[in-house]
């Protein structure tokens, strides 16, 4: 690619580079699916967190389809696939001593997460 | 990775300490780096998901002491080396360089 | 002997003002980066963009319900309607504070962050303690920054570990009415669209 130049720069800032794909592909959960974080340990890249690791929660919602960081990240390819939004209970995360009323809502792709 | 970036719930790490005012900058060499980073990502000399992973492998006490502009300095060197863009004796020699031009 | 450089000559450089320097020059004589567009991308995001952006949204969308409804549906889109756009805002999503729901963002692996809005992100954002312990204890983290809410509000936290970037709507401050959108943009702060300030109206 060239050389980065000022007159690009605005443009470059004002359209980024989305890692969203226009690929056709099916999704493997949906909305209101009770969904599985997978217990991986890779000593690769991953954006699946420790702290949900093994944790159930429920679809929310369907970004649609993005390029794959644990691949990316290894010249590895896109692996294009859904990421969704996953809502996890405190109690389910840190346990039964936490107040009822506090969630935590995390991106996951579809290889992260198995049904329950 | 299950390296020191990776924070969620993690105890003991001290207060927030959220500063009232600060600069975008606290220094010239941030604003140098910022520059450098976005300008490296446009000249496709690597992905968002090298440039993270490449922080990732920093050693974690280095990590936890460091400002996160430092992070990005540390993992653009390391990029760039395994690329092949610069090597690590180029760098430490146009350092030293800088350095006496300095004194 | 008398010599010039641009700097203060109180110190010497710093390690890391050398490794930057030394990055730079190297790259520079390679001809792979333009020491220019360095200028122009530091001067555009400290003087164009930051949360006076993200504050313009919030108030169009406390003004305008047809707005608020695109912008907590399709954010980029709604975003983009008033020019912010880009560089770590490709994907946006817009998450609303109400009388029973309290939401924060944090990047619990770095540092994402929705510039295009909200400008580079606060020191304190990147660092560690914030990203530890408000996925675990938000209501402590909150009063660390002098916010207490009622015990029934629900809290929503987000992490933004892959490419969405997250924005918050705070709620609308009581008694600001007959305020016009950019009376009312002056009364949003930084933290209330991160999710760890509410407003007052004063």
């Amino acid at each position: 690619m060239p050389t980065l130049t000022p007159d690009v720069v605005p443009g470059l800032i004002a359209t980024g580079a989305s890692a969203r794909l226009d690929e056709d592909v099916a999704p493997t959960f949906k909305i209101g699916d009770r969904v599985e974080m997978k217990n991986i340990n890779p000593v690769t890249h991953t954006r699946l967190p420790r702290y949900v690791r093994g944790k159930t929660g429920v679809v929310e919602r369907d970004h649609g389809v993005f390029a794959f960081p644990d691949t990316g990240a290894h010249g590895l390819g896109h692996k294009a696939q859904h990421v969704y939004s996953v809502k996890f209970s405190f109690r389910e995360l840190w346990g039964d001593d936490h107040a009822e009323n506090m969630y935590l809502y995390i991106d996951m792709f579809d290889d992260y997460m198995k049904a329950v | 990775m299950n390296g020191i970036h990776d924070l969620g719930g993690m105890d003991g790490l001290g207060p927030i300490n959220p500063a009232k005012d600060e600069p975008i900058f606290k220094d010239d060499w941030e604003r140098r780096m910022f520059g450098l980073f976005i300008s490296c990502f446009a000249g496709g000399h690597y992905n968002v998901d090298e440039f993270r992973h490449a922080i990732e492998r920093m050693d974690p006490a280095h990590y936890l002491e460091t400002s996160y502009y430092e992070h990005w300095l540390t993992s653009l060197e390391t990029l760039l080396v395994e690329k092949g863009v610069v090597t690590q004796d180029e760098l430490a020699a146009r350092k030293k360089h800088i350095a006496m031009e300095d004194a | 002997m008398p010599h010039d450089h641009p700097h203060p000559h109180n110190r010497p450089l710093s390690d890391v003002e050398l490794r930057v320097k030394a990055l730079e020059s190297i790259l520079t004589e390679k001809e792979l980066i333009d020491p220019e567009a360095i200028d122009l991308i530091v001067e555009t995001y400290e003087t164009k963009i930051g949360p006076r952006n993200g504050a313009r949204v919030v108030a169009r969308a406390w003004s305008d319900p047809a707005y608020k409804e695109r912008l907590l549906s399709d954010a980029t889109a709604a975003i983009s309607e008033l020019g912010f756009s880009g560089v770590q805002g490709e994907d946006m999503v817009v998450v609303e504070n109400t009388d029973e729901v309290h939401n924060i963002v944090v990047c619990t692996l770095c540092s994402c962050y929705p510039w295009p809005t909200l400008g580079l992100p606060p020191v304190w954002y990147k660092a560690a303690p914030y990203r530890a312990k408000v996925v675990k204890d938000p209501r402590g983290v909150l009063e660390e920054f002098g916010v207490t809410l009622p015990e029934d509000t629900e809290i929503r936290v987000w992490d933004s570990n892959a490419e969405l970037r997250y924005l918050v709507l705070p709620k609308r401050p009581d008694g600001t009415d007959g305020m016009t959108e950019e009376q009312l943009a002056e009364l949003v702060t930084r933290d209330a669209m991160i999710g760890t300030d509410v407003l007052t109206a004063q």
